[in-house]
């Protein structure tokens, strides 16, 4: 069976009455692209300080202790969750089937993200920061963070509350579980932590750290590729019962994984355990993710030549599948004696933020932007380049740090070899990882260009019917 | 310096605890509410029709 012989899910369809105003989403969406790239010379700026540690030399503001956490919290809230926000505002509405509560709360709450994200900007440059992981953000940008969260929830809560359709669909439970488990893991992980002392402290922030993945970015990650996969592909999702027993698997589950980040440390061993046999348990949720959207592509792989959502949507479903195939497997304590703390975290953890969830992120603007501004994309073909080069980099980012990891780990268990020429042995797999990084910032390039090109208007490719709209 | 763990530590429980109930909660509700019977389906099909949906509630 061929695929079908679809438009481009980039141009904009024949007719589409101009219902949604789109206006928060709009923000969320190009100042996450904005983040996306600015913060993406961050990036290689400190996989090239690991290949050239003289880089910049001794300026405090642009030693590696300041630049990584702004590259991690510029990545997870700048670019991530500011993009999976905008596109929520965009798909609630639809999936309800009425307009935003409302849309002035929505660029409020954008206003306010950006003043959060450039607040960010400096206090992490200046050495203001926490030190927790992924908690680095001082407390009154904490609070921002807090109040902005209750106006988003507050919207799409009660979009959702006014929808015409009595079910809903499985996009918008997980889209609900992430406004209320978000609150939660926020809270804990940069509230709650502060008043923790010794091993409880790293316990309650690797719980955060976790979870901030698993219960914030795979929730909202997972109801962006529920909405798009079928969208971008005009076929229906294979069993919308199987999606459910997905979420709710995944709802009991995912949230007693935390303390695997500390196998082998001095936390208890039944609590050890218990996170162990929780993190196997979660290949229950991730299999019946994983295969609902294979079924769903049944007969559609066709579809993948033209298609440049659905390709990085099925790369992210695939990159997702090891992702959640590696994080169980390595939580065993044979493998964690090996992989924890070695450069394998940071290639699995770059795979889910980046390989999965925001590759879902990438699909669903390219799929919404032609539609929101009502015109065709600006290039396809540098559309399907930023798809190239983000998959090249990406997989040599990640195969090279997972195998770069297992050596440093083998090297770490041998005592007879000095910690210092485990570093200098590294030096050949950072190179890489550098080069890796140059490929993955072309593509973001391409990607922030084509859409701000497609949102200022630069190439006019309305198609007649949308004209006459 | 006062030692704050234990309060903390029943705070990030009362949170699971929260958690855990409201999952069980609306878990059932969903049986209630059809999302496992003849009808589970429905919002799948739907989906695919919603940005031609001429909305007229404001």
């Amino acid at each position: 069976m061929t695929g079908k012989e679809n438009p481009s899910p980039m141009t904009v369809p024949a007719a589409a009455p101009p219902v949604h105003s789109d206006t928060a989403a709009k923000w969320f969406i190009l100042s996450s692209i904005a983040y996306f790239f600015i913060v993406g010379i961050i990036a290689v700026t400190i996989a090239a300080k690991f290949v050239w540690p003289e880089l910049l030399g001794t300026i405090p503001a642009f030693s590696y202790g300041r630049l990584r956490p702004l590259h991690v919290n510029g990545m997870l809230f700048g670019w991530l969750l500011a993009a999976d926000m905008g596109l929520v505002y965009y798909i609630v509405p639809r999936l309800c089937g009425v307009r935003l509560w409302s849309e002035k709360l929505g660029v409020a709450t954008a206003v306010l993200w950006n003043v959060i994200i450039l607040g960010a900007v400096v206090s992490l440059l200046a050495g203001w920061n926490q030190g927790w992981e992924y908690a680095e953000l001082p407390m009154p940008l904490d609070v921002l963070v807090v109040v902005a969260w209750i106006m988003f929830g507050a919207n799409i809560f009660a979009t959702i509350a006014s929808r015409k359709y009595a079910q809903m669909y499985v996009t918008l439970w997980y889209i609900m579980g992430t406004i209320l488990w978000t609150a939660f893991v926020y809270l804990t992980g940069n509230f709650a932590v502060l008043f923790t002392t010794g091993v409880n402290q790293a316990n309650l922030n690797w719980m955060y750290v976790h979870n901030a993945v698993g219960l914030i970015f795979t929730p909202v990650g997972l109801a962006l590729a529920y909405y798009f996969i079928p969208k971008a592909g005009e076929v229906p999702l294979h069993s919308h019962k199987l999606s459910m027993i997905g979420f709710w698997s995944l709802a009991f589950v995912y949230v007693w994984t935390g303390a695997h980040h500390m196998i082998h440390g001095p936390i208890s061993q039944w609590l050890q355990t218990i996170a162990i046999v929780f993190s196997v348990m979660l290949l229950i949720p991730v299999w019946t993710v994983v295969y609902n959207f294979i079924a769903t592509m049944k007969g559609q792989w066709p579809q993948m030549r033209d298609n440049v959502p659905l390709k990085f949507l099925m790369s992210g479903v695939v990159f997702y599948l090891l992702t959640c195939f590696q994080g169980p497997m390595h939580s065993l304590r044979s493998v964690n004696a090996i992989v924890s703390k070695t450069d394998w975290i940071p290639g699995h953890a770059h795979m889910a933020v980046l390989g999965a969830f925001s590759f879902f992120a990438i699909a669903g603007v390219y799929y919404v932007i032609p539609r929101m501004f009502r015109r065709g994309l600006s290039s396809e073909p540098m559309a399907t380049w930023s798809y190239w080069l983000m998959m090249v980099g990406g997989l040599g980012f990640f195969v090279t740090l997972w195998l770069g990891g297992f050596w440093q780990g083998w090297q770490w268990n041998n005592p007879s070899i000095p910690f210092i020429d485990t570093v200098v042995a590294l030096k050949p797999v950072w190179t890489v990882r550098f080069f890796s990084g140059v490929l993955i910032f072309l593509g973001i390039v391409l990607f922030a260009y084509n859409i701000m090109a497609t949102a200022v208007g630069a190439s006019e490719k309305r198609t007649g019917a949308a004209a006459a709209v | 310096m006062s030692d704050y763990t234990y309060p903390s530590i029943f705070f990030a429980y009362f949170l699971f605890f929260l958690l855990v109930a409201g999952a069980l909660f609306f878990f059932l509700r969903t049986i209630k509410q059809g999302y496992w019977g003849c009808h589970s389906e429905d919002p799948k099909y739907h989906m695919l029709h919603d940005e031609e949906v001429k909305h007229d509630d404001k």
